[in-house]
């Protein structure tokens, strides 16, 4: 029976291999040579689950394609051999067929636990985060911070081991946001909002590449970065971005510079306007994309409130701009000052009211 | 015409065989004429969109691209992405080698609906050249998953492919319906479920998929198509739409058309293996149920798409969980093919070795199959090349070997001769290292940090893509040599027998090529198909076989 000392030969080979490949998974330094250098939290679990994964998948392929090549060259037709050569009758073996049922069963209820363990973690909104947002346009990234007015259009900055909710929309059609060293993506949808939680842990420049099809220029959405730096340095650039949006004002300008005169609105007639015209869309909540229009509460006071829906900081000349206007395009459509029979008067009042809105 | 006359009433059902040339090749009733024009056709898109695959290789080559504008580049992935799919490895598969091979292989004369299924293959060139002659007027450029909101943005030819895919989902419908009618009710006597051939079972297994599956698309489609060219609001969020919702539809589709495109492919993998290990096929009935499993639980994972989409969170879990759970089914067959390998004796003819490299390219990209069902490394890895590599691996390493074997493993039965051997293991030798060298190294591209769908590149990826651009001409090499030796061989090849690999299922115990109705007498059939060691044959026929049986290792 040399055949079947030849088999188990080389099945303590493969075996040999086996472990060296798993040890080799799991005793690398880093996940480098496989994937781009890990620079935050969750992506260290990632990294984890990678491991495992290759480990468990180098096993399985290294007993599959060594079987393969060592019993399609012992098991050949050989020169000697009749033409008519049969090999054994064979048709079943119920506990060897259990054993390859049952065994990868197990493995995947394993691997569903272990995947599911560190999805929740994905899914757990940090504390005390800093929350930002990103929007997807062709063919670029702009952010939003608190207190920052407007969006950021350059860079995008993180400070080191800070807990980061980032909030991805986008404004035509759909990108998707990705940093490979965060590990993390999630799609910019039109009228969607999708969240990231991660930490990042590491001080760096990151790449962010748009990863869905999104147009002529999708190849070259790989040019901003996402910078990871001290926190010092982040209120740096921080406030520099506070003070280059700063002309962006939310005070009711006393001279009426657009084509609606704000001045001497009354919030109380406003407040009327508001629950006849507003509420069957808007609610007097914190801003939410998913139900028909977003909350107005702080609309023009809250400083994570996003820019308007036509991508115009919200301030009280720009409100003013969509009650007249309305608007239609990716987020929905509003109607305007005709369709909603609304005077120039009541535009001041709405934007008056709008006004004494704050978050508590 | 005696014998059918001894045999009463016989004779008036046979209709006799079209003398013309338009009824007999062209507007043919004939499954086995059917079969081969579809594996033609498809061999002509195929060839159209490997071209266009060397053109995404030539233009990958400098990080800069240059050799096409990036409109043009997306045209081209998006053809060739949906020619692929559409028209060469589904019609191959199913309309091809379906129709070849199934209604013989269950003792039948044709399949039940020969009208319909001519009318099935003569949809299929027409859609496909609607495909093609998008070109002409803006081909769509979303890739072949065509996402609104960037779908409804493309050119006009984006309607023409919505119409181009909608017609060539009703041929497959029609040939699912037919299909499946033919195995339910016309298997000859003593040809029960458990002695089909698998190559049956896997065609049994994808013929639901295709009836019910395609559905969702013609609905998608018909819906884009619509929302294009009348503005009915479907997947425009700016008219209330929902991008989401076309993902949705398209992948409850093009999730069972994965297995659409695997099962019939698994069907030739039991065929040959059994056949060439001269052993019987090692678990038959665990390999015929667990194609029944993998084309029911391929109708509940097609959200494993959409996990950066923003789906309820908990809603990916059970996704994740059962395209976790359909890798154990289909190790269940990769385990049963080697252990049919286990001391058999082995011939290792070109279609074998096809056979040996499916289990070698399949199980990697089943594997990495696990690694994306996983949400959070899919996170890490979605719309990166690590897609592109798995989707090959499982299509190109999967199906398409697939189709390569089965086509050398069929062709004496379509033609009455061999393709060469020697030229058969060019093919595989060359193909082999063109494949590893062309998608082996996309999986670190996409986890290092390359999207898909780029004309242009970050420059420190330059020299991988170039490595893998010259390993794909050396693949276009091998599938230029394949069709030498197959063009060739139609009128030089080696005159085979009609069972020259001594297989017992029923197709090899008629005349090579095939006779007009298939069988004199219907077979009753009172074996298993891969007892190679019984001395009973598989079945009683009544051939009149002209060729004196040849050793099976003549060849």
């Amino acid at each position: 029976m040399s055949k079947h000392r030849g088999f188990t030969i080389v099945t303590v080979v493969l075996a040999l291999l086996s472990i060296a490949e798993i040890l080799y998974f799991w005793l690398m330094p880093t996940v480098e040579p496989w994937l781009p250098p890990e620079g935050g939290h969750p992506g260290d679990q990632v990294d984890w689950l990678f491991r495992f994964m290759a480990s468990a998948a180098a096993l399985l392929y290294t007993f599959v394609v060594g079987y393969v090549i060592y019993f399609a060259i012992a098991f050949r037709r050989r020169r000697g051999d009749s033409p008519d050569a049969l090999g054994p009758n064979i048709h079943d073996n119920p506990k060897l067929e259990a054993a390859w049922t049952i065994v990868p069963t197990l493995f995947v209820v394993l691997l569903s636990v272990l995947s599911i363990k560190i999805w929740y973690v994905l899914q757990v909104q940090p504390a005390n985060g800093l929350v930002v947002e990103s929007i997807g346009r062709q063919w670029y990234f702009t952010f939003r911070y608190p207190d920052v007015n407007g969006e950021v259009t350059s860079e995008m900055h993180l400070p080191v081991n800070v807990p980061v909710t980032l909030n991805v929309t986008s404004a035509d059609v759909i990108h998707s946001f990705w940093v490979p060293d965060m590990r993390l993506k999630a799609d910019m949808i039109p009228g969607m909002i999708n969240t990231i939680r991660f930490t990042p842990t590491r001080i760096g420049r990151y790449k962010i590449i748009c990863t869905e099809f999104c147009g002529t220029g999708h190849s070259t959405m790989d040019k901003q970065v996402m910078v990871v730096e001290p926190v010092a340095q982040y209120e740096v650039w921080y406030r520099g971005w506070q003070v280059h949006n700063a002309q962006v004002s939310n005070a009711i300008p006393t001279v009426s510079s657009g084509a609606i005169s704000l001045t001497g609105g009354s919030a109380s007639a406003g407040q009327a306007l508001f629950a006849q015209k507003c509420t069957a869309c808007h609610a007097l909540g914190p801003f939410s994309q998913r139900i028909v229009g977003p909350g107005l509460l702080g609309v023009l006071h809250d400083p994570t409130h996003p820019n308007l829906v036509d991508g115009d900081p919200a301030t009280p000349p720009n409100v003013a701009k969509i009650l007249q206007n309305g608007y239609t395009g990716s987020f929905g459509h509003m109607p305007d000052e005709a369709e909603n029979g609304l005077s120039s008067k009541d535009i001041a009042n709405l934007v008056a009211y709008l006004n004494t809105l704050k978050v508590k | 015409m005696s014998v059918i006359a001894e045999h009463g009433g016989l004779a008036e059902h046979i209709h006799p065989e079209p003398q013309g040339f338009i009824r007999k090749y062209i507007f043919s009733l004939d499954h086995k004429i059917i079969g081969i024009q579809y594996i033609i056709t498809a061999f002509v898109f195929f060839v159209l969109a490997g071209c266009l695959a060397e053109i995404i290789r030539i233009q990958l080559m400098h990080a800069n691209g240059g050799f096409i504008t990036p409109d043009t580049y997306d045209e081209v992935y998006s053809i060739h992405g949906s020619a692929m799919v559409w028209l060469v490895i589904i019609p191959m598969l199913t309309g091809g080698f379906g129709n070849l091979v199934m209604p013989v292989q269950i003792g039948a004369r044709d399949v039940a609906f020969p009208w319909l299924n001519m009318i099935s293959f003569w949809i299929f060139p027409v859609s496909g050249l609607m495909l093609f002659s998008s070109f002409l007027m803006g081909a769509p450029v979303a890739g072949w998953t065509e996402y609104p909101p960037m779908s409804l943005q493309g050119a006009a030819g984006t309607s023409m492919w919505c119409a181009a895919i909608f017609l060539v989902g009703v041929s497959s419908t029609l040939t699912g319906i037919n299909f499946l009618v033919t195995m339910l009710k016309m298997r000859a006597p003593g040809m029960t479920y458990t002695r089909m051939p698998l190559f049956c079972w896997g065609q049994f297994a994808t013929a639901p998929l295709l009836m019910i599956a395609t559905t969702a698309l013609a609905a998608a489609l018909a819906a884009l198509f619509m929302e294009r060219q009348f503005g009915v609001p479907f997947y425009d969020p700016t008219k209330g739409g929902s991008p989401v919702l076309w993902q949705h539809m398209f992948w409850f589709y093009s999730h069972p058309a994965v297995y659409i495109m695997i099962l019939p492919a698994f069907g030739i993998m039991s065929e040959v293996i059994s056949v060439f290990s001269r052993k019987p096929i090692f678990g038959y009935r665990l390999i015929a149920f667990s194609s029944a499993a993998i084309a029911l639980a391929g109708f509940m994972v097609w959200a494993h798409h959409m996990f950066t989409s923003g789906i309820a969170p908990y809603m990916q879990l059970p996704f994740m969980v059962i395209t976790f759970i359909i890798a154990v089914p289909t190790g269940v067959k990769i385990f049963s093919w080697i252990a049919t390998l286990w001391e058999g004796k082995i011939h290792l003819t070109s279609s074998m070795l096809f056979a040996l490299g499916f289990l070698v390219l399949f199980t990697f990209g089943g594997i990495s199959g696990v690694f994306l069902a996983a949400i959070p490394f899919d996170l890490h890895v979605h719309g990166t090349y690590f897609i592109p590599a798995h989707l090959h691996f499982v299509l190109v390493g999967g199906s398409l070997m697939g189709i390569f074997s089965g086509i050398y493993y069929w062709f004496p039965k379509m033609t009455g001769r061999y393709m060469s051997e020697f030229w058969g293991r060019v093919h595989f030798v060359l193909f082999m290292i063109g494949f590893l060298g062309t998608f082996l190294p996309m999986h670190w591209l996409g986890a290092e940090g390359m999207p898909r769908r780029v004309a242009t590149y970050d420059p420190q990826f330059q020299g991988v893509n170039q490595f893998e651009s010259i390993f794909s001409f050396i693949m276009t090499l091998a599938i230029l040599i394949f069709f030498i030796n197959a063009l060739y061989s139609i009128r030089n090849g080696k005159k085979a027998g009609h069972n020259p690999w001594g297989a017992r299922t029923l197709e090899w115990q008629i005349p090579s090529p095939m006779p007009y109705y298939n069988f004199k007498h219907i077979p009753s059939v009172f074996g298993l198909p891969y007892d190679f060691t019984e001395p009973l044959p598989y079945a009683h026929l009544e051939e009149e076989l002209t060729d004196s049986p040849v050793p099976v290792g003549s060849h």
